[in-house]
């Protein structure tokens, strides 16, 4: 092992254990239930970023497949089945609605992606406030037991488990020939790639892991309306995490989502006008300065830090 | 058995035979030549071997097998490769990468991507690009890339190499090692059609040529029999070409 991966293999394990030490010195439930938020949006920023990132599909409707996760796995819950089972369940059925829009939609070049994925997201919105108009609450008997700890140790391991799957995907050759098709598609399958079963793999695993996250906030929620996690919101939030982190990376999802629910939740308290219109901006700059994100910013001023250094070295004996 | 057959093969866009009811015969191990003036319809005819076009009519078959309509990329995994008259690098990816991607998805695989870059950069030596390895393709010449491509291809260990046009631009200088590369490969137990312009490089590699015209096949023999085909100069070659 290099040097440099023992330093990231260290990192990643310490800010776990810090993660997952959290709520032995944090004992407010508002800071618990901001980080709570953090991890959701971690988990969604990755794994949309698969697809989005990874396999260049833009995908407008990622909320159709956290919601699908949500309804599912909150109504087998709530019907009795074991968590698991439940989350599971919550998990797999948007893989359906991903290879059903997937199929025909790849086939089609340009944007029919896009708009397939925006179209199905505005449909079931619609069709689920109709179906199950009331809020759905915890019954009695859960709320009597209701804690916050599993709920926060059930995102912590959603958000684990979502980066560490789009790590060990773009690592393989999967993640090598997703890029290729991303890059050049028709190089791509002169080299005996797949552009369609590629797509259809990244957008399998991406709903998957949205629907896994549908479930940790379903398992979370005491009271919501049923079309809300449906909501275009979610999209546009998980796509402006990835945006502003990065696209493309590993690391970037991660840094967007943290900096942008933190930025979010401090605006909302300190401008509660005028915050919307405040990120939007600081969005619409990030995007137009910083395409690669945060993670460029990042990169740019090290080298310009780094260049510096060594350019100073240089001068030194000289002088 | 021939190794490659082409039957009857046909294309049109709208009302245009880019080509027409095209026959072609070729035995493992040799050089195809094939020429033609612009537009004649080499290109189309590449992409409808590899896949890239489905025919209006005809057959491919490829080692006695019937290929005719398969998905490009399966056209590849039975060892077809290809490389494009305009370049297609994977541009944000190194040298290393795009000729990492031919072997983990082409013939014999690399088992891991550790081992598929050790082999990878074994290929980019052949091309004389191993000093690029770590060099995103898009800050490379228009020739290195073209040689990427072509180590790229090389990297799914292909029966039949498709070479479109991989010489152009290049001086006589080049020209000749480009000749020798090819031969090499060729040497490797690799079939190949190679489309040119460049007369003297077809006639110098070539066990056969084939000349199209608007679509058609209007000759086909050795180098030799090709250039003096008067109906071949008078389509194509000029006088000029052909008495040297
Ligand atoms: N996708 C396409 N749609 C419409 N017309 C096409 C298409 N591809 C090729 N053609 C037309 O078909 C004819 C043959 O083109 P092709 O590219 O095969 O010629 P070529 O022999 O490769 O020419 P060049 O030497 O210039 O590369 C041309 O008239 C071209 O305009
Ligand atoms: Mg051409």
């Amino acid at each position: 092992m290099s040097a440099k991966r023992i330093t990231v293999l260290a990192l990643v394990v310490a800010v776990v254990a810090v993660l997952a030490a959290l709520p032995l010195f944090v004992k407010k439930d508002s800071t618990i239930n901001l980080a709570c938020l953090v991890l959701l949006y971690v988990a969604l920023a990755s794994s949309w970023n698969i697809l989005g990132g990874y396999a260049g599909q833009t995908n407008l409707g990622h909320a159709a497949f956290f919601g699908l996760g949500t309804l599912v796995a909150r109504f087998t819950w709530l019907g009795g089945w074991p968590l698991w089972a439940a989350l599971l369940a919550g998990a797999c059925v948007p893989v359906i609605f991903a290879l059903i829009i997937g199929a025909p939609a790849f086939r089609l070049k340009g944007a029919y992606f896009a708009i397939g994925t925006l179209a199905l997201a505005q449909v079931l919105y619609v069709t689920v406030a109709n179906k199950w108009p009331l809020i759905t609450s915890l019954p009695a008997r859960y709320l009597a037991t209701y804690r916050l700890m599993p709920r926060y140790y059930l995102f912590l391991a959603v958000a684990v488990f979502t980066v560490g799957v789009a790590y060990f995907l773009v690592k393989s050759r999967l993640g090598l020939g997703l890029m290729a098709v991303r890059e050049e598609e028709d190089a791509a399958e002169s080299l005996g790639v797949s552009g369609l079963r590629h797509k259809l793999l990244a957008f399998g695993v991406s709903a998957f892991l949205a629907g896994l996250a549908g479930g940790a906030f379903a398992f979370y929620h005491v009271g919501y309306y049923p079309q809300f996690p449906f909501s275009p919101a979610w999209t546009f939030d998980t796509m402006m995490a990835v945006y502003i982190g990065g696209t493309g990376t590993v690391v970037g999802p991660i840094i967007g989502a943290v900096f942008y629910v933190l930025v979010k939740e401090l605006l909302a308290l300190k401008v509660v006008e005028a915050h919307l219109i405040i990120f939007g901006i600081l969005f619409i700059l990030v995007v137009l300065f910083l395409p690669g994100g945060l993670l460029e910013a990042w990169s740019k001023i090290r080298s310009a830090l780094g260049s510096r250094a060594k350019s100073r070295k240089a001068a030194l004996p000289a002088g | 058995m021939a190794f490659l057959k082409v039957q009857g093969l046909t294309k049109s866009f709208g009302g245009l035979m880019a080509i027409r009811d095209v026959d072609l015969e070729l035995q493992q191990g040799q050089i195809l030549g094939l020429i033609g003036p612009n537009g004649s319809g080499k290109t189309t005819l590449l992409n409808l071997i590899t896949g890239f076009l489905k025919p209006n009519a005809g057959t491919v078959h490829f080692m006695g097998e019937n290929i005719t309509g398969l998905p490009r990329f399966k056209v590849s995994q039975r060892g077809i490769a290809r490389t494009f008259q305009l370049t297609k690098a994977f541009l944000d990816f190194t040298a290393l990468e795009n000729v990492m991607v031919g072997r983990v998805y082409g013939q014999q695989p690399a088992k891991n991507l550790a081992q598929a870059a050790e082999e990878s950069l074994e290929i980019l030596d052949r091309v004389d690009l191993l000093d690029k390895a770590h060099v995103k393709a898009r800050n490379l010449t228009l020739m290195q890339r073209k040689r990427l491509e072509l180590a790229r291809a090389l990297a799914t260990k292909p029966r039949l190499l498709l070479l479109d046009e991989f010489m152009s631009g290049l001086n006589p200088g080049e020209t000749e090692d480009a000749m020798q590369l090819i031969r090499q490969i060729r040497d490797s137990q690799v079939t190949l059609i190679v489309v040119e312009h460049i007369v003297k490089a077809i006639v110098g590699l070539s066990d056969r040529v084939v000349v199209l015209n608007m679509g058609e096949k209007i000759a086909e023999g050795t180098p030799v029999q090709v250039c003096e085909d008067p109906h071949v100069i008078e389509c194509y070659l000029g006088k000029a070409v052909c008495l040297k």
